[in-house]
């Protein structure tokens, strides 16, 4: 199963183990005897990669990528000093719950990165997904998430050379909390066991 | 004591400071969600800064290279595993230990 995943993508997998060399050399530094180590790992990590993730097509925009950079950056360091504000102070400010957000990006490795950055930004933290819809836990529900989530998708979307859809009635006619796009903190997993 | 260890100093020194914020966040914090809000961002920013007081140190081109791959692989872990952990504790299918 794993020759055959290496035959069917002999260019992906070269490139692959060229990548994860590199990380090794980095890490390591140009020690040809480390390469004892090294070796069957960069082969374990391609074959692994190979299986756990498709090779495809993948289109990734540099412009966007030099974009979301600084941004990221920023929203970090952002994130940093808002929870150790929230923290420092004698009487800590936090209201945590959860909200739901659905997500409209498409491809695993888009959501994979919205993911991991939703952790990132200030307040949030990627709890869950189920489907399309994503559990964001808040560090203080009283703040605006939502805003902060549609930024950080299109950027995402745009990273991906994805296209968003609108904005759907089912979430619109929710219009009514303050933000839009987000159910209230109860129906958090629909078909989940609570 | 020339000026770009003073600058090294002070980066470092900021990112004990989110380390530190962290941490008191981990011990205040109610819940075990809010607990992984301080220390994703606290580690992310933290070492951000650490390496970045590091970088003016760094022998060579290649040391510096390591130091932002580190930095980046920390990240990654970090935001994936507070992903799982929250998942898990969401869900209740995974063993309660607190």
């Amino acid at each position: 199963m794993y020759r055959h995943s290496v035959s069917a993508h002999p260019w992906a997998a070269l490139s692959r183990a060229g990548g994860f060399a590199l990380v090794w050399v980095v890490l390591v530094g140009p020690d040809l005897v480390s390469w004892i180590i090294g070796g069957p790992f960069v082969i374990a990590a391609t074959l692994a990669s190979l299986r756990l993730s498709e090779p495809r097509d993948r289109t990734l925009s540099l412009p966007s990528l030099v974009g979301f950079v600084p941004y990221f950056l920023w929203e970090s360091l952002r994130g940093g000093l808002d929870v150790a504000a929230r923290v420092l102070i004698p009487r800590m400010r936090v209201d945590p719950g959860n909200r739901t957000y659905r997500l409209r990006l498409r491809s695993p490795e888009a959501r994979l990165v919205f993911i991991d950055s939703i952790s990132l930004l200030p307040g949030t933290l990627s709890a869950d997904l189920r489907g399309d819809l994503v559990t964001v836990h808040a560090l203080d529900v009283r703040t605006d998430v939502v805003e902060g989530l549609r930024v950080l998708e299109r950027r995402v979307a745009a990273l991906f050379g994805e296209s968003l859809e609108p904005v759907g009635d089912r979430t619109t006619a929710e219009s009514s909390t303050p933000a839009r796009g987000l159910v209230s903190d109860p129906p958090t997993h629909p078909e989940g066991r609570q | 004591m020339d000026a770009v260890q003073l600058l090294s100093g002070a980066f470092l020194l900021v990112g004990a400071f989110f380390f530190i914020a962290g941490t008191v966040g981990l011990i205040r914090l109610p819940d075990r969600f809010s607990r992984l809000h301080a220390l994703t961002k606290a580690d992310n920013v933290g070492l951000g800064f650490i390496v970045l007081g590091l970088m003016p140190l760094a022998p060579d081109l290649f040391y510096g290279l390591k130091l932002v791959l580190v930095w980046l692989l920390v990240v990654i872990a970090g935001a994936t595993g507070a992903h799982l952990i929250a998942k898990r504790a969401l869900r209740g299918d995974g063993e309660d230990v607190l």
